[in-house]
């Protein structure tokens, strides 16, 4: 285990550390060495085009994708490591994806429980208290015996989001959460993930809602063809962009 | 059981060329032990012996209540019973029975087989048992066709491999009439009633026990002079065996039992009294019953096996290995790129002749279904793992559960259900495919069926019942596994 490992390389109360990142899909070459530090309790917002490679870029930190070069330092696991448990690193890495991905063949309760009891964790009825605390969490408390197929898209997110949460992980990934939403279910699911950076959780937030990133984010990263752009505060990013790339893509979207 | 194990690899290969060409008694087995002297022995006391036989060569072997009887089978009876040795009887099919003999899966072949030079150079013949000899017969209404100068221009039946056969070939082009080969009696007799072929050349007591159950044909020549019929050993086999037949044969002719087997048979059979469609069905109810039950048997066993198999190599298909994949690969295109026929006759015939191992036919018959379900079982898997969405293992594994737990708990609970159709329709397949087997001596419901029209010759109502059958045991399965499947997979 090489926890801690990251020494000198890693900044002090560094949560993420990427160094040279490059991914590869055959001779598509999709990231081309981006560099990021995100420390503890940050929130990072992640902007761009469509096929910038934003997604790539989230799979990368919690080894979804393999690496072809560089370097991917996550809570002191070098996941380049190949000594390293990423089943166990992964615990520590909560995931949200546009689609939801619950599992349709369990209720949203066995759907929470389904990996702390698995990983051992919990107790099947310590697993069962913690589930129902997260569904009043996230405002779902009469769901627990439904199936995913009786949810709208709103409720199934913030279930996703809940299954997610019950590994009690440190730092969260959302890869447009909202994407695949009916516009008046945008608000509950970015209610509840303001709700965790209040809280404190490191996050990374792939978004393409902008005023959610200007409201919520420490920091905002502009991602093109592959590459970091630029980054600052919302403030800086979203009021003052130095490039021309990022104020040709806000003008768009904006 | 006494059977050699001398039959070795130096014959393997001939095996499936003979299946090929159909009769291997002339091809098989050229390379073969020194003929060795009969040596008289008293040996065979208490000995038990397997006897290949016809299916149905009536009045030498067929079923009647289900039990095999016949002059064949009288006789090797009475003659085993005389010489002190036990035989078990089995019916395969004149064909199988050679081949059968020619891979050590039977101890002698009694099945009205004639003595022939190239027989000889194969098998050991005993003295003859009977003389017998071609006749042509033609369809009761015929009267177009009074002697072979009328067949010019038509096409006449024989059946493969026999003495029919042999003489119809050596007078075809004198008369200019074509031969074509068919596999057993019954099914020449309604070529020739179905108007598909004028004549038929057969064994003339044959033919004169089957016009005597108003099977619906003729005789309209003499018969020819022929050939005589013996029992068969493999060359150089069992010569004790040949021994005893040949002083129980003595001793039967002397004491009359022989005679007296004969007029049984052809002295003035009895006509049989036509009973309705149901007599027949209450008749013939018995041994398709106990078809019915080796054809569940069989396909049980073959499902369950081929599930395994599936389950197995449908993983290797998913898997990252390469070398698992390949190795999937190719057992899918093994068995889903032959005929199930020919993988049946390579199991039961060829692969004991490749290892001097004999096989019983449910074994083979079991062998050849699972691996061939099992095929596609693979493929069911496969595409049943593979259309889970590759998002819900993402998902699985994102919060931190092993490929194994990702599987066993996220896809496969998805995927069994997806498959659980295709399961169903595979299992209807494998049941059908069981009568397949037939063909090497299954008495599975299709061999009841074919047994039972061999010797009636209703054969349109015998299949109108075997296929009811069928058609009521699968709708019930298909029903039964229609009501779980919609209960555990809600
Ligand atoms: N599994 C994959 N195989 C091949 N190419 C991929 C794969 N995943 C993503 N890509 C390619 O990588 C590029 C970036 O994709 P992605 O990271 O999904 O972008 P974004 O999330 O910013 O829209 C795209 O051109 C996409 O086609
Ligand atoms: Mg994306």
């Amino acid at each position: 285990m090489s926890k801690n490992s990251a020494g000198s390389t890693s900044l002090v109360g560094s949560k993420v550390s990427v160094r040279g990142l490059r991914k590869s899909f055959g001779s598509n070459e999709v990231l081309k060495g981006l560099d990021v530090e995100i420390s503890e309790g940050e929130v990072v917002c992640v902007i761009g085009p469509s096929g910038s490679g934003k997604s790539t870029f989230l799979r990368c930190l919690n080894k979804l994708d393999e690496l072809s070069a560089g370097t991917v330092i996550v809570d002191g696991f070098n996941l380049g490591d190949k000594t390293v448990d990423l089943n166990e690193v992964r615990q520590h890495i909560g995931m949200v994806f546009q689609h939801f991905n619950l599992f349709p063949h369990m209720t949203v309760l066995q759907n929470i429980m389904l990996a702390p009891v698995e990983l051992k964790k919990e107790s099947k009825a310590d697993a069962r208290a913690t589930a129902l605390k997260l569904l009043d969490r996230v405002g779902l408390a009469d769901k627990a015996d439904a199936r995913p197929g009786q949810l709208s898209g709103g409720q199934k997110q913030r279930v996703a989001i809940a299954r997610s949460l019950a590994v009690n992980p440190d730092i969260m990934l959302f890869d447009e959460a909202t994407s695949a939403l009916d516009p008046e279910m945008v608000g509950e699911v970015l209610q509840v993930i303001r709700d965790l950076a209040a809280e404190g959780m490191t996050m990374v937030v792939v978004t393409h809602e902008m005023g959610f990133a200007r409201e919520v984010a420490d920091r905002v990263i502009f991602m093109a063809d592959g590459v970091i752009v630029e980054e600052g505060t919302p403030a800086e990013l979203f009021g003052n962009p130095q490039q021309e790339r990022t104020q040709d893509f806000l003008s768009k979207v904006l | 059981m006494n059977m050699s194990r001398a039959r070795k690899l130096s014959v393997a290969v001939t095996a499936l060329l003979a299946l090929a060409s159909g009769f291997a008694g002339v091809s098989a087995v050229a390379a073969s032990q020194p003929s060795s002297h009969v040596q008289p022995r008293t040996a065979v006391a208490g000995e038990t012996y397997v006897i290949g036989t016809d299916t149905t060569f009536a009045p030498f072997e067929y079923r009647e209540d289900g039990e095999l009887t016949g002059i064949d089978m009288d006789l090797i009876r009475d003659i085993a019973a005389n010489q002190g040795f036990t035989v078990e009887i089995k019916s395969l099919g004149f064909d199988a029975a050679l081949q059968a003999l020619q891979s050590n899966q039977v101890d002698g072949v009694i099945a009205g087989m004639s003595i022939t030079d190239e027989r000889k150079l194969v098998f050991d013949f005993s003295d003859p048992y009977f003389d017998s000899g071609v006749q042509m017969a033609v369809a009761e209404d015929n009267t177009e066709i009074t002697g072979y100068a009328d067949l010019a221009g038509e096409t006449v039946v024989a059946k493969r491999g026999s003495e029919g056969e042999t003489f119809a070939n050596s007078i075809k082009d004198e008369y200019g009439f074509t031969v074509k080969a068919l596999a057993d009696s019954a099914t020449m007799y309604d070529d020739v009633k179905a108007g598909n072929s004028v004549a038929v050349f057969d064994d003339y007591p044959v033919l004169a026990y089957g016009i005597n159950q108003n099977n619906g044909l003729k005789s309209v020549t003499e018969k020819e002079q022929g050939s005589s019929y013996g029992f068969a050993v493999n060359k150089g086999q069992n010569p004790e065996l040949l021994a005893a037949f040949n002083t129980g044969l003595a001793e039967l002719k002397s004491n009359g039992d022989y005679q007296s087997i004969l007029d049984t048979y052809l002295e003035q059979p009895a006509p049989v009294a036509a009973s309705g469609f149901f007599g027949l069905l209450s008749d013939s109810l018995p041994a398709l019953m106990k078809g019915l039950g080796l054809t569940l048997l069989a396909t049980g066993l073959s499902i369950v096996v081929a599930l395994v198999l599936g389950v197995l190599f449908g993983f290797f298909k998913v898997s990252e290995s390469r070398v698992l994949r390949g190795l999937a690969s190719i057992y899918v295109s093994i068995f889903r790129g032959t005929p199930l026929l020919v993988q049946a006759f390579f199991f039961y015939f060829g692969l004991p002749q490749l290892t001097g191992q004999s096989i019983d036919v449910l074994t083979a018959g079991v062998l050849t279904l699972s691996l061939n379900a099992g095929a596609y079982m693979t493929e069911i898997v496969r595409g049943g793992i593979q259309s889970v969405d590759p998002g819900q293992t993402e998902a699985g594994r994102s919060l931190g559960l092993g490929y194994v737990t990702t599987m066993r708990r996220v896809v496969l609970p998805q995927a069994v259900k997806i498959m659980t159709p295709s399961f169903i329709n595979q299992f209807v397949m494998t049941l059908k495919d069981t009568s397949l087997l037939a063909v090497i001596g299954f008495a599975e419901l299709t061999y009841q069926g074919q047994q039972i029209y061999a010797a009636n010759f209703r054969t349109g109502e015998t299949l109108l019942i075997v296929a009811a059958l069928y058609f009521i045991v699968i709708n019930l399965l298909t029903m039964l596994s229609n009501k779980l499947d919609k209960r555990f997979n809600k």
